[in-house]
């Protein structure tokens, strides 16, 4: 009926029903780094636009926290903190805790809390989930304020003293805590969209999780035959790793620590390599 | 206009009907088993007879080209797949099968407004929309000004879109689409939201686009007239497949004359199965439309016929038989009559001439009916006939739904009387 006339030129774009496990597509993820900083400024701004207190909650949040912990674990269960000052090892916990989960719930949604704007419009869709990352860096970086502004009140020495030490800890755990949070989430974003049971199983893993991390207890107070277990969670020895920068005191070897750095690299890879290959296919299916 | 800038070749899209949203684990894990553990065929494949109930082709086998410049519209009825075409087009699914190839810059306009956030004030949303539509920081930012004043919402610029009017907010969300400069631009139904004075306005800007700025557009409509004038050359899908593509006019014409819910001619032959009673008994009805070319469809300017007999049963009856004209709505648009006569027994014919340029466009359907001594309803024969009359428009950037039930043309004229003194010496 139509026909197809060959064509000289070259063609800048095509589209085909495959879709590749490699496919980065890093200068396209580039060209839309405004949208992504927009979409940051948007959670910002809907967050805490007629709010009370506006963004003064990312502070007020772990301090709540931080005084039911200390009520319950501290005063009524009497738990160990290492012989740390309670506040500060709660305080740092909670900071750590919040920041992945929240990174791994945010890209875990990826794909239920976008559908409609997918079936839209076309943009990276890595672009989501590495917005609800910066967003959480930046949260994490205000309550990091507290915590170090804390810490300069009660031990100012353990910040002047050796600033190379705790700058490690804090850059390298944070990095490698995020991390494994976007992973997981990259992995359970297509998992949810197919199979939309475990929306029901992320919230759990997200409480449950909790209590395999030394959050609101140090890893020393663990049993060595248990520890072993407990150990196999890639965040463990990064939690001890920051407090061991902070406060002084952490359990974990060199070789946890390199653990849990392969697991992070491991878990990004496999997610955005899912991601690439299914993120596309699933606008069938949301 | 010269080469083609988007090339489509055998195009399908394939979807599975019912249980596709709720994605069971477990059948997923028994069709893994049967391919690639036992190695059967995957039951996905299978061409059973329950592998085609489930599933369905959005997309069967379409190829076309769009060349540089050109406007392009689609047209088929809902669910023809014309969505899916341009969902794939737009890089939102991946077909089945076939590919496209394209040069330039393309942008969609599935929706206007697309991730708006109504919390937001309406300048942020000017960005995060432009963005979302793919737009440059530099290019925002030098038409931030043109898109506002475009919009008319300057006041409100710092409200939250949430405490927009309806209007305002599409007035914005418009304004931003109108504002894209891509190389191929995909518009779906922009047509289909907002008042006669929105849809004027959106057509203005993509008239202006086409022509004035030499841009290509896909256009999906079911705006046929706009389609005719707004595009070279349209397709036709029909169950996702290629029915029809060439010229828009024709191809819009052939469309309507195949789809219009039309009732042109009754007729029975056998007085026994004829409507009617004891009095009368209809042979046939028919309306016949005055058209230069038989598969054109029925527009305001074509003439009609309508013509009937029937068996006048008993002798000597004083008759009329009255013509009723109805919209889809039921409001009587005329009722007209034959003089009153006696006529024998035996078959008794008429028929009504309806001048060209006298009906708007809409649907319409007639009835008959007899009537004795001009007081005595005999036979009321009701939805007899039916038909659609299409609009048309030439030289007309109006495309919004011209009132009125009738659409005469009386003579009707304006004329200058006289001339202001300072106009003729400014000239």
């Amino acid at each position: 009926m139509n026909q197809i006339t060959p064509q000289k030129s070259s063609w800048t774009w095509e589209i085909k029903p495959e879709s590749f496990w490699f496919q980065w597509q890093l200068p396209q993820l580039w060209s839309y780094r405004h949208l992504l900083l927009r979409i940051v400024r948007r959670d910002f701004l809907i967050h805490h636009q007629q709010t009370l207190l506006g963004p003064l909650w990312i502070v007020f949040q772990p301090m709540i926290i931080l005084v039911i912990y200390l009520l319950i674990f501290e005063k009524a269960v009497g738990l160990s903190t290492d012989g740390l000052p309670p506040t500060l090892f709660y305080l740092s916990g909670i900071i750590l805790w919040t920041l992945f989960s929240e990174c791994f719930t945010g890209a875990a949604f990826t794909f239920i809390q976008n559908g409609t704007l997918f079936g839209k419009v076309y943009f990276p869709r890595l672009i989501i989930p590495l917005s609800s990352v910066l967003v959480n860096f930046i949260r994490f970086g205000i309550q990091f304020t507290i915590f170090f502004l804390l810490l300069l009140a009660i031990n100012p020495s353990r910040i002047i003293d050796d600033p190379l030490r705790w700058i490690t800890c804090l850059v390298f755990s944070t990095f490698v805590i995020a991390g494994l949070g976007l992973g997981l989430g990259l992995v359970f974003s297509i998992l949810t969209a197919k199979y939309r049971d475990l929306v029901n199983v992320i919230h759990l893993i997200v409480r449950l999780f909790m209590f395999a991390t030394p959050v609101i207890y140090p890893l020393s107070i663990v049993h060595p035959d248990v520890r072993r277990w407990v150990n196999l969670n890639p965040l463990c020895s990064v939690v001890e790793l920051f407090r061991f920068g902070f406060l002084g005191e952490g359990t974990f070897t060199e070789f946890q620590v390199l653990y849990s750095f392969s697991c992070m690299v491991l878990l990004i890879l496999t997610g955005s390599l899912l991601f690439n290959k299914f993120g596309n296919k699933l606008q069938d299916v949301t | 206009m010269g080469q083609a800038i988007i090339q489509v070749e055998k195009l399908s899209k394939l979807y599975s009907l019912g249980q596709v949203g709720t994605g069971s684990f477990r059948q997923d894990l028994k069709r893994w088993w049967l391919s690639t553990v036992q190695k059967k065929q995957d039951p996905f494949f299978l061409e059973t007879q329950d592998s085609d109930t489930s599933h369905i082709w959005a997309l069967r086998d379409i190829s076309f080209e769009v060349k540089e410049g050109e406007v392009f519209g689609i047209i088929g009825r809902n669910g023809a797949g014309k969505s899916t075409l341009l969902k794939i087009l737009s890089n939102i699914i991946r077909p089945t099968e076939g590919r496209i190839r394209g040069r330039g810059r393309i942008n969609s306009l599935l929706e206007i407004g697309t991730g708006f956030h109504d919390e937001l004030s309406g300048r942020e949303n000017i960005y995060l929309n432009g963005y979302f539509l793919g737009m440059q920081r530099q290019e925002i930012k030098k038409k931030f000004d043109e898109i506002v004043d475009f919009s008319g919402v300057e006041k409100f610029l710092d409200t939250p879109v949430k405490r927009y009017s309806s209007g305002m907010y599409m007035r914005l969300a418009f304004a931003v689409a109108a504002h894209l400069e891509p190389d191929i631009l995909i518009v779906d139904e922009v047509l289909a939201v907002g008042d006669a004075d929105f849809q004027k306005k959106c057509l203005g800007k993509m008239h202006d686009v086409s022509s004035k700025q030499g841009r290509t557009i896909l256009y999906v409509s079911h705006n046929l007239p706009s389609v005719i004038n707004l595009c070279q050359r349209a397709m036709h899908l029909q169950n996702g497949k290629m029915a029809d593509i060439g010229p828009s006019s024709r191809v819009v014409n052939q469309y309507l004359s195949k789809h219009q819910k039309k009732l042109h001619m009754q007729r029975w032959d056998n007085l026994s199965e004829a409507p009617g009673n004891n009095f009368i008994r209809i042979h046939f009805v028919e309306l016949i439309p005055h058209l230069k070319n038989e598969d054109d469809p029925i527009d305001i300017r074509t003439p009609l016929t309508v013509r009937f007999k029937f068996w006048n049963l008993i002798a000597e009856q004083n008759i009329c038989v009255g013509l009723h004209l109805f919209t889809l709505g039921r409001e009587c648009i005329f009722d007209i009559n034959t003089t009153p006569q006696e006529y024998s027994k035996g078959l008794v014919e008429g028929q009504c001439e309806i001048p060209g340029n006298f009906l708007n466009d809409g649907s319409y359907y007639f009835s008959l009916i007899f009537v004795k001594d001009t007081s005595v309803e005999l036979f009321y024969f009701e939805e007899c006939l039916s038909m659609e009359v299409e609009d048309y428009r030439i030289n007309m950037n109006w495309y919004g739904k011209w009132s009125g039930y009738v659409r005469p043309r009386f003579p009707f004229r304006a004329r200058q009387v006289a001339v202001e003194k300072e106009a003729v010496s400014g000239a």
